[in-house]
């Protein structure tokens, strides 16, 4: 299939659903679908897109919303689903049950972005450590990291 | 009786920090769970705070073994921002540095699994043929780690006939001598015996948990983003995509061979091909808003940054993924009814790069089996504080 195919059979498939198909660059189509459809989305493409992989998911503050973008690859093109989520509902179904493998970026973006993602089968955190504060997601934009004051054993400062 | 049993952050068996836990019956491995998070370094966060010629230098320490591989991935994906096209000559040089680096990553990785499986004479050799590459790149680049080739634009090396020459006859010999380990690796029997049928991941299973790279390729998947999604000069070249189809450590073996005498297959004809002109032109120092997404091929499997531009001169989200966090979800199933003895044989078969897929410490209470994780400053007051109660050293005495 060509990119130009790709997009004419995503609109035909998700109808409604496809909030918008853009197709920028040569093998690159961003599709932006509502969070309630995603999973829905994800089960399509992995059936009849040949797009099983997931390459990862990246999360985005924009400020009010968080953009989420599951990045997925088939032989042919490179599909990248985009939702957005409001900041102060951060939630999202997980698509663990479609495709397993998403279970570790998702882990990262509940540590990173403080997202909820609902039904997934491991919520420890992945990369914060464990006394880590609650409340801290780093990669959120209001997030500034200060460098504790470095005290060093012996009395010397 | 199952019992639990901790390797690592820190274990002779993995050379880099990684916490797997695993739950055994016997001497068989029931469950593994990996916990992560050792060697995190927040290059997310801090790529925000830097400009886009910054950033190729801090994407480049993102790994010490691929460090080509996260520049150039970033680099491809900036230029398409800001819209411009290296020159020719730049591009063949940026992927024969790239080629290169596989050469020497994947001798490096042959060298390991034959020392984890118990066959040093075989990690000897491959890491003398590895100085010959490791030369190679010091000779184009000034640097046998970080070549610091990447410039927004093109590269900032060029490289002259009689390195072109040495090239070819580092090649030449390299090739002759991984022929050769193609034969030992696929038909030395005590070899095989110890590699053969351990770390089994099914294709169903590879195509489930997203594996990638030759994890993936060992398991009859042939997704190679050369292949799929080339970038600017592989679509010119002439090479083929290694798999294996017995999904285990030998097949793992097989790909990584296979792989080598293809990427020779590729520096010999850029070399051949490599056009004349410039290698780089100048880049604009902010890029327009917009988003791009950008794909490569490591060595160890797909590589993908996703860039976004508020149209500054800094980005307003970089996101890595290196490959090695895409094939753990594979490595727990692998590691899954295997014994303890090939966990680090079956670890070391993804080529794992732990620093690049994250970018603290356990302690565990050994009376109540509690688990915190400690950050160094917490470890720190804590040692100061034993060292003021603990009773009052004497000189030693020598007892006689």
């Amino acid at each position: 299939m060509t990119d130009i195919e790709i997009v004419e059979k995503l609109r035909r498939d998700l109808g409604p659903a496809a909030l918008e198909v853009a197709n920028p660059d040569r093998r690159r189509i961003f599709l932006k679908v509502a969070p309630g459809s995603l999973t829905a989305a994800a089960r399509l493409l992995r059936d009849s897109y040949d797009c099983a992989y997931l390459a990862t998911i990246t999360g985005l503050d924009k400020g009010e919303t968080f953009e989420l973008l599951y990045h997925f690859a088939s032989t042919e093109a490179n599909i990248n689903v985009r939702t957005e989520v409001p900041r102060t509902a951060p939630h999202i179904a997980s698509i663990t049950p479609v495709i397993p493998g998403a279970i570790l970026y998702e882990r990262e973006l509940q540590d990173m972005f403080g997202l909820v993602v609902d039904g997934i089968p491991d919520a420890r955190p992945l990369v914060l450590p464990d006394g880590w504060p609650a409340e801290d997601h780093p990669l959120r934009k209001d997030w500034k990291f200060q460098r504790p004051a470095e005290i060093i054993p012996g009395g010397k400062s | 009786m199952k019992f639990q049993i901790p390797i690592g952050p820190q274990h002779p068996a993995l050379k880099e920090p990684i916490s797997l836990r695993m739950t055994v019956e016997g001497e068989v491995i029931r469950d593994a769970d990996i916990r992560l998070g050792y060697n995190h370094r927040g290059v997310e966060k801090l790529a925000e705070e830097k400009n886009w010629v910054q950033n190729i230098y801090l994407t480049e320490r993102i790994c010490g073994i691929c460090s080509h591989s996260h520049s150039t991935c970033y680099v491809q994906g900036v230029e398409k921002l800001m819209e411009i096209t290296p020159p020719r000559r730049g591009l063949y040089l940026r992927y024969l540095v790239s080629e290169l680096e596989r050469v020497h990553s994947h001798l490096l990785w042959l060298g390991v699994a034959g020392h984890e499986a118990g066959f040093d004479s075989f990690f000897m050799y491959t890491w003398r043929d590895r100085e010959i590459v490791m030369d190679l790149l010091e000779m184009i680049s000034g640097n046998r780690v970080h070549y610091a080739m990447n410039c927004l634009g093109g590269v900032r090396r060029d490289i002259d006939e009689a390195q072109k020459a040495k090239i070819l006859e580092g090649v030449a010999t390299l090739r002759k001598r991984s022929e050769y380990y193609f034969r030992i690796g696929a038909s030395e029997p005590s070899f095989v015996a110890r590699i053969a049928g351990v770390g089994l991941l099914s294709k169903e299973l590879a195509v489930k948990l997203c594996a990638v790279g030759p994890t993936a390729r060992a398991s009859s998947i042939t997704r190679d983003v050369r292949k799929e999604d080339p970038c600017a000069v592989y679509d010119e070249l002439d090479f083929a995509v290694g798999t294996a189809d017995s999904c285990d450590v030998l097949g793992r073996v097989v790909v990584r061979v296979q792989e080598l005498l293809e990427s020779y297959k590729l520096i010999e004809q850029m070399i051949h091909k490599l056009p004349d002109g410039d290698i780089a032109v100048k880049a604009p120092r902010k890029a327009k808003a917009g988003e791009v997404v950008s794909r490569y091929e490591a060595p160890r499997g797909e590589n993908l940054h996703y860039i976004k531009s508020n149209g500054t001169d800094k980005p307003e989200r970089l996101k890595v993924r290196a490959p090695t966090l895409a094939n753990y979800p594979a490595t727990v199933e692998m590691l899954r009814n295997g014994f303890i003895a090939d966990i680090p044989l079956i670890f070391a078969a993804i080529d794992p790069c732990i620093c690049c897929a994250e970018r603290t410490v356990t302690l565990v209470n050994f009376r109540s089996g509690e688990e915190t994780i400690v950050p160094l400053s917490d470890l720190r007051r804590q040692a100061a504080e034993r060292r003021t109660n603990a009773p009052a050293k004497r000189n030693a005495v020598w007892p006689f």
